[in-house]
């Protein structure tokens, strides 16, 4: 009972900071697939001069071309230049119509460097043989081909797009869901010159270019800016690495964290609150158990000691407890959501939970012990 | 020990020096005792009388070091207690001292045995002797076969007898017992004093209690009578 409030604090600051922290993890993890080395060229202004999103660059008012894509090529050595182009469309199969799905147009290599390319039995990626012959082929992200074909392979199926009939040739392996941005899982992907027919123009929305290694990243991007600033103006593309743009995801993550966290020290609070309560309303109780203690010749030391002890097993069994149920919540939490117990949050949890227990269990003991034993006897 | 009965030739073990208490309530303020000048002398067994709320209760306290007089001073084998140290005190209350409350004063959802054997907590007694010593005791005042009992699970007089016990446990040299008897049928009352007997007469231990009966009273070597918080008169037996 009086471990109660422990129990509620450490539990909730527990879960609050675990899902947090997955969150972040998650999204590390995410960027991490986009591959290592990879620098992305993006129209419009996609960071702003602090290092976050620029606020305008979701609105892409530049595209590029082909014509950008053999100049990089053509200037740039020893690097492997991926262009891609999204559009979204309403996807049809026999049984049913997915609407506004994203289907990326781009080359062979686009499939390997995002893990994308099915594994054995699920078919393969397209070729660059299929790219430039416009061969109206597709594949199809997992969760996407499930709902095309809810009760069979979507392998060798047909589907419609925009009235063009593409054959689904692969099926990509589960990549799981994200967060707020677009999911590989229910995305299509056909090689770009098909793209371009379905889009109606010839325009690329990226440029992804894959740098030699990671010491290149920095060179080759400087590179890039020179190359593209020939033609763009400075404010019409933005190039940058996927280190770049985790750090700035980071940040927005952390802001979060540090949200959930202050909503936890609130239930901590809230918790210590109750601790308090409990603790404060025993003390008529305590303070007549430590006059009868003095009486019968307890020394003050003696009953500070008591009290502490006791003090720090409820605290104990409390905040133990609260990290059990803290972390058992987290891994039912985790079946849908990203969430992962750190262990700072435990020791966070723990300790202020505890130093409020200790504080408020010995306070009132060490004043009842300065009393004299009648008047600790009487005490109401 | 002499069977002397006169406290002449005797050590005083505790002396009171113009002893008052004065409590204040809002802004009234009472003298629960009221320039108190008293000396007991070792091995002796002394009664206490009076009207209720005469202030019995309120002087046993500061003869046995539980509460602190508004003036005057208390000297115990002749050294005055309000230059002891707190844990000098306790000591005091521990090992000198034994104290029966009017009140019982038992820790409830805790055992007799656990009771009386609680001042040896704050004792040097071995832990392997504690066990024996309690129930040895709980089985002299009759309750061997309620060792485990709660003090809710006891009868008024069953807790007496436990705050007996516990008030013995550290063989005292003092014992202090405020209306032990008062919870008691005359039979169990009778018992009780006949183990206050045996204690001041056979172990020479100096007893002072409180009562209301005149002929319990009577049973001591010296009667004292207060009133209003002064002491009214002294009997020697
Ligand atoms: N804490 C206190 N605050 C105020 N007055 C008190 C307090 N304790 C005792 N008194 C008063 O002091 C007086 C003496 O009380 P005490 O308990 O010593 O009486 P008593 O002689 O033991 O009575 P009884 O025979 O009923 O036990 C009473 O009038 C009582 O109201
Ligand atoms: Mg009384």
């Amino acid at each position: 009972m009086t471990s109660l409030g422990i129990i509620i604090g450490v539990t909730s600051v527990i879960l609050l900071t675990s899902i947090g922290n997955g969150l972040k993890k998650y999204v590390t993890d995410q960027f991490d697939s986009l591959g290592a080395n990879s620098i992305f060229i993006s129209p419009g202004r996609v960071f702003n001069d602090n290092g976050g999103f620029s606020q305008s660059g979701a609105i892409m008012t530049t595209s590029f071309s082909l014509k950008d894509v053999t100049n990089l090529k053509r200037k740039l050595d020893n690097v492997e230049i991926t262009p891609a182009n999204g559009v979204f469309v309403d996807i049809s199969s026999p049984f049913n119509t997915q609407k506004s799905i994203e289907i990326d147009g781009s080359t062979q290599n686009f499939g390997i460097n995002n893990n994308l390319a099915p594994s054995e039995g699920n078919g393969r990626w397209f070729t660059e043989e299929e790219n430039s012959k416009k061969t109206p082929v597709i594949i199809l992200g997992y969760q996407l081909a499930q709902d095309l074909f809810p009760n069979s392979s979507a392998l060798g199926k047909k589907v419609i797009v925009k009235g063009k009939t593409l054959k689904v040739i692969g099926v990509s392996d589960k990549k799981g869901s994200s967060f707020g941005g677009p999911s590989f899982d229910k995305q299509g992907y056909i090689p770009l010159n098909v793209a371009f027919d379905l889009a109606g123009n010839n325009d690329i929305q990226s440029i992804i270019v894959k740098a030699k290694n990671k010491d290149s990243i920095e060179s080759t991007k400087k590179q890039i800016t020179k190359i593209m600033l020939e033609k763009y103006d400075e404010d019409a593309f933005s190039v940058f690495d996927s280190s770049q743009l985790l750090s700035s995801i980071n940040s927005i993550i952390s802001v979060l964290t540090i949200s959930l966290t202050g909503i936890a020290a609130i239930s901590l609070v809230v918790g210590g609150i109750g601790i308090m309560n409990i603790m404060l309303v025993s003390v008529t109780e305590r303070t007549r158990e430590i006059g009868l203690r003095k009486a019968i010749g307890a020394y003050p030391r003696a009953i500070l000691i008591q009290f502490l002890i006791e003090a720090v097993i409820l605290s104990c069994i409390g905040g133990t407890t609260g990290i059990l149920l803290g972390y058992l919540g987290t891994l039912a939490i985790k079946s849908f959501f990203p969430a992962q117990v750190t262990i700072s949050s435990v020791i966070l949890a723990f300790g202020v939970s505890s130093l409020v227990g200790i504080i408020f269990g010995v306070a009132p003991a060490r004043k009842a012990s300065k009393l004299s034993p009648i008047e600790a006897l009487r005490y109401e | 020990m002499t069977k002397l009965l006169s406290p002449n030739n005797r050590n005083i073990i505790l002396e009171l020096k113009n002893i008052t208490k004065t409590y204040t309530t809002g802004t009234n303020s009472f003298n629960a005792l009221d320039g108190i000048n008293l000396k007991i002398y070792e091995g002796e067994f002394i009664s206490i009388t009076g009207p209720s709320g005469s202030g019995k209760s309120t002087l046993m306290h500061i003869i046995g070091l539980l509460d602190n007089p508004t003036s005057g001073e208390v000297n115990l084998n002749g050294r005055n207690i309000a230059k002891l140290k707190e844990h000098q005190l306790a000591q005091i209350r521990n090992v000198t001292l034994g104290f029966v409350f009017q009140q019982f004063n038992l820790l409830a959802k805790t055992s007799s045995l656990e009771n009386v054997l609680l001042p040896l907590l704050y004792s040097d007694v071995p832990k392997r002797d504690r066990q024996k010593i309690g129930l040895d005791l709980l089985a002299k005042v009759g309750l061997q076969d309620k060792t485990n009992n709660t003090p809710a699970q006891l009868s008024g007089g069953q807790q007496q007898r436990v705050a007996i016990a516990r008030a013995l446990v550290n063989n005292p040299k003092i014992i202090l017992a405020d209306e032990p008897t008062g919870n008691l049928d005359s039979k169990s009352g009778e018992d009780v004093m006949k183990f206050f007997h045996q204690l001041n007469e056979k172990e020479g231990r100096t007893i002072v209690f409180v009562t209301h009966d005149m002929d319990l009273a009577k049973e001591a070597n010296r009667t004292i009578i207060i009133k209003d918080g002064k002491i009214l008169e002294e009997k020697h037996a």
